[in-house]
């Protein structure tokens, strides 16, 4: 790109609007997967949908790679720049549109922080359910593109479950408006597939949302149990006999630890295995009765203690610890890769014994916190980036976890999404046909490659499928 | 100004805490900066990725590097929401630090900074004479008239021109060395308290300290002054002046060390009115390496540092005086950065207003109390636009308030609050913390409790 089209640029977006110096540029070099670096050529920050068209306009004329950018929480490298590219951040599209309290939706731009939405609502009694541990810090625009989920995801479902409406900007700069029908969705469900697709299919710019009313009742309950293996058999039971927390989250021994050292401790006991956080949610009667329930296995399992948060303080700062643990790591090691598995919740304990072997063979630190209603397990290895081999040890084990959970029946992802960093694996749970097919999809919404480029699925693949489109060799089409 | 010693690139910057950040991102809506621009290297996770790329020699500091550290704040905030323990105002301490021993400055700005930080902030003398003059320049109008007619610094002597106007010198005097416990008191014993009274407090918020002074007396302690405890060098470690720092975090370890002439035992506890302040002296010793000497004696003083609300908040609670001060309108109150932030004090400010019957006008909430309000220290002054932009949102909160009342308990809040008021035009009255309790606390204690001295003010 010449100086011509950066000023072309910079009138569109204004002068705060635009990041071009070699040393101002250098935060954008990654996301929260810190070990993926790659400096962007440019970061320009729209403040509308119009500029971020405008913005598109340009870059599609000059054929420029595209990396759009939330807030830079996604830990899978979905937000790492591109070798002369430029990367589209939302940071300043943060306003919220309309709320509308009798409906329950809220349009806003996509730059808006998730909490910031409980935050607009709360006083209505409503809130936005989606709520990852990233909160605090990441966009919804972000959360729509990796299909963000988050411990009370159990119950409400994951962010496609309350999108309604987004609008979008294509590759080349058009603007389209994608709306969900809230009766009965009518035609293809457009904005179903734009939800997970990770920047590749265009960038969201304004989001319509569903949200909840807040329960009459809550109750938090905090089990503690002297081993890991017992909370995850608790679970396992809960599921089993169909109980209905809104969320079961278990921790481990050392991530209690880290919280515990951490402006989020919470109380859980150091000396404890693991703990497991749970909560009910609904009308008086219901609640205790779940919670009944659930007590009885939790002393079935072997908990050595139960606590009940007795008030909304309490209740808070147990979560805050919980949604702390990642953070929190950072006193234990420099870095950290926060693996993201999903298995059958009956595989939960199983699971976890591989993780454990596989950290063990390859002389790793390893502390795991589960979303353990969705069977979605985050070992989260702990290491330094300045130590090659020990990076090396680190990248094998994720591979080595993300395999053993396709072998289980599980998934590559349980909310972060592919990315740079499964992009390997995506071969490995998928055929090669799936993800030709895949790559037409993609094709259509973006058919020169520009959006992300690189990024969730394998580059083979793709030059494979437009080889035999077009009668080319993958080779041919390289050059 | 000593010369500039050759620091490895490792050196530049606190290397080892930049370690400490595992780039999560739970900090940047905290932070004013990036609150303010959404921009990634204006956010506390994009200001330790820069340093540690300049450790780790990916980047060399230049003219990007240097205005990045000097738009933070040192506000904190992030530090109270990392959960990895980052500690933002420590690094910036040394990434300023060693930014001012290397870049090369214009001739004026080495010598204002001479002039302020060594010269002016740590001598008595100088400080009396300069709120003399501070107070012809805004009397005459020359200050209003630099401000708009200067051809250097104009900027600065807006900024000047926005204090609060120097009281004259009668009432600008220090306070007695020592004032007795007033009334009778529940606690078995009166205690003994050393009052910090600062550099600037005794010129531009006299009657702050003089209400200190009097709420802590009202409280059953006997209030003793420290003539040479002078300034605690809070600014020169923020603005990349540790060795000023350090030579100032020795004469003020000196003057409160207990010896016979002084009143200062071990166990005396030194009550600070200014939230900068007391944040700074209570972590006096990460100046000194801990191998070093002065880290110990270091150490000891800042077991003794006590905050003003910190001290008064439990004492209060013990002697539950009826404490009612009649308002016409809602009062709110806004959290300095280095007192929640510093020293994760938050309950006791409001434990003590609490403690007020307010009559009808109900206290009201400030909705980002905990954010900064742009003040911070010097930056008001080297940076006033951004200053001015960072308060911007909080002013709008205050409006939405309807507080006719806001309190603090820092001068450098207090006289930021003050110019922003005027410049938006709006009708709140900015107090300190303890000029409130003050208020109170004379309307309650009964007429004959008041010994002359009090009487005669
Ligand atoms: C401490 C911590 C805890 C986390 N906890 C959870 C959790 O509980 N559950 C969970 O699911 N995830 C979690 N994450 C991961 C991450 O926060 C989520 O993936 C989040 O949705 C990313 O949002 P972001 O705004 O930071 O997006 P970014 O990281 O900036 O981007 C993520 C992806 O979305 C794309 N993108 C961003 N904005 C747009 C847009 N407007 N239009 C199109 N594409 C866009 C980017 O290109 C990239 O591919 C956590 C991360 C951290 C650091
Ligand atoms: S919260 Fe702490 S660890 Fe996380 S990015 Fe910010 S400074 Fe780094
Ligand atoms: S100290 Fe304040 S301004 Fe500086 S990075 Fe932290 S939050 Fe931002």
């Amino acid at each position: 790109m010449n100086a011509k089209v950066h000023s072309e640029l910079r009138a569109i977006v204004g002068d705060r609007g635009i990041v071009d110096s070699p040393t101002r540029i250098v935060p954008y070099e990654s996301d929260g997967l810190a070990i993926l670096r790659q400096r962007p050529e440019l970061v320009l920050l729209p403040r509308t949908t119009e500029e971020t068209a405008a913005c598109m306009q340009v870059l599609h004329r000059e054929g420029v790679p595209i990396v759009p950018r939330g807030a830079g929480t996604g830990l899978a490298g979905g937000a790492t720049p591109v070798e002369g590219g430029v990367v589209i951040g939302l940071a300043r599209m943060r306003e919220v549109l309309e709320l509308n309290v009798e409906d329950r939706f809220a349009r806003v731009q996509a730059g808006l922080v998730n909490a910031s939405l409980t935050r607009a609502c709360e006083k209505h009694d409503l809130f936005y359910a989606p709520d990852p541990s990233s909160q605090r810090a990441c966009t919804l625009g972000g959360n729509i593109a990796a299909n963000s989920g988050g411990p009370h995801c159990f119950k409400y479902g994951n962010t496609t479950q309350h999108v309604l409406g987004l609008v979008i900007v294509t590759h080349d700069g058009e603007v389209l408006e994608l709306t969900e029908s809230d009766v009965e969705p009518l035609g293809y469900d457009l904005v179903g597939l734009f939800v997970g697709s990770e920047g590749t299919f265009g960038i969201a710019t304004e989001i319509k949302l569903r949200l909840v009313r807040r329960p009459p009742v809550v109750e938090t309950l905090l089990a503690i149990f002297t081993d890991l293996d017992s909370a995850c058999e608790t679970a396992t039971k809960m599921i089993a006999r169909r109980l209905e927390p809104s969320a079961i989250e278990i921790l481990d021994k050392l991530t209690i630890q880290a919280v515990e050292d951490s402006v989020f401790a919470a109380g859980y006991p150091r000396e404890a295995g693991a703990v497991l956080l749970t909560e009910v949610e609904g009308l008086e009667e219901e609640v205790s009765a779940t919670s009944e329930d659930i007590r009885a296995i939790f002393s079935e399992c072997g908990a050595i203690e139960v606590r009940t948060a007795r008030d909304d303080a309490e209740r808070l700062s147990l979560w805050a610890g919980r949604k702390g643990a990642f953070g929190a790591m950072g006193r234990v090691a420099p870095d950290l890769y926060v693996a993201d598995a999903c298995v059958p919740r009956t595989k939960l304990g199983a699971m976890v014994q591989q993780t454990v072997e596989i950290a063990k063979e390859l002389n790793l630190r390893l502390a795991t916190v589960f979303h353990a209603g969705d069977g979605n397990l985050h070992p989260n290895i702990c290491y330094d980036r300045r130590d090659q081999d020990e990076v090396r040890r680190v990248l094998e084990a994720g591979r080595r976890i993300l395999e053993s959970c396709v072998d289980a029946g599980g998934s590559l992802s349980g909310e972060h999404g592919v990315g740079l960093e499964k992009l390997e694996q995506m071969e490995y749970q998928f055929a090669a046909e799936d993800l030709a097919t895949m790559c037409l999809v993609r094709d259509v919404w973006d058919p020169d490659r520009r959006l992300n480029p690189g990024k969730l699925i394998p580059l083979r693949a793709c030059m494979e499928t437009r080889a035999a489109f077009i009668g080319k060799t993958p080779q041919d089409i390289a050059r | 100004m000593s010369p500039a010693k050759i620091r490895t690139s490792e050196e530049l910057v606190d290397y080892a805490a930049t370690l400490d950040c595992i780039h999560c991102g739970l900090c940047l809506e905290t932070c004013p900066t990036y609150q303010l621009t959404g921009v990634e290297t204006s956010s506390p996770r994009g200001r330790i990725h820069l340093m540690r790329a300049v450790a780790e020699n990916n980047l060399v500091p230049d003219d990007a590097y240097r205005d990045e550290m000097e738009f933070c704040l040192v506000c904190r905030h992030c530090e109270s929401v990392c959960p990895a323990g980052v500690r933002m105002g420590e690094m910036m301490s040394v990434a300023r630090d060693s930014m001012h021993e290397d870049a090369p400055r214009s001739l004026g700005v080495r010598l204002a900074r001479w002039l302020g930080f060594r010269v002016l902030l740590p001598n008595r003398a100088a400080l009396r004479i300069s709120g003399s003059l501070l107070r012809f320049a805004q009397k005459s109008g020359l200050l209003r008239w630099l401000a708009e007619h200067s051809p250097v610094a104009r900027e600065q002597f807006a900024a000047l021109a926005a204090l609060p106007t120097v009281a004259p010198a009668n009432l600008r005097r220090m306070l007695p060395a020592r004032s007795p416990a007033i009334g009778s008191h529940s606690s078995s014993q009166t205690s003994v308290v050393s009052m910090f009274e600062g550099c600037v407090m005794p010129e531009l918020y006299s009657q702050v300290n003089r209400a200190t002074e009097t709420v802590l007396t009202r409280l059953g302690a006997e209030v003793c002054t420290n003539p040479a405890a002078v300034c605690c060098g809070a600014l020169h470690a923020h603005n990349g002046d540790l060795a000023g720092a350090r030579s100032l975090a020795q004469k003020l370890i000196n003057a409160y060390e207990p010896r016979e002439s002084t009143e200062d035992s071990a166990s005396t506890p030194i009550v600070v009115n200014s939230a900068g302040c007391s944040a700074h002296m209570k972590e006096l010793a990460h100046l000194f390496d801990s191998a070093d000497p002065w880290h110990a004696r270091a150490e000891a003083l800042a077991k003794r540092i006590v905050d003003f609300s910190e001290y008064v908040a439990p004492r209060l609670a013990e002697e539950q005086p009826d404490l009612r001060l009649d308002l016409s309108a809602p009062i709110t109150w806004d959290n300095p950065c280095h007192l929640c932030h510093g020293q994760s004090i938050r309950e006791q400010p409001l434990d003590i207003l609490r403690s007020i019957d307010f009559g009808s006008n109900a206290f009201v909430e400030l909705e980002g109390s905990e954010s900064c309000c742009g003040s911070a220290g010097i930056y008001s002054a080297l940076r006033p636009q951004d200053s001015a932009d960072i308060l911007d949102p909080k002013l709008d909160a205050l409006k939405d308030s309807g507080a006719k009342l806001l309190i603090t308990s820092n001068p450098g809040c207090q006289m930021q609050w003050q110019s922003g008021i005027r410049r938006r035009g709006l009708d709140v009255e900015v107090k300190h913390l303890a000029e409130v309790l003050d208020d109170a606390l004379s309307r309650s204690v009964p007429e004959s409790e008041l010994d002359a001295n009090e009487r005669g003010e």
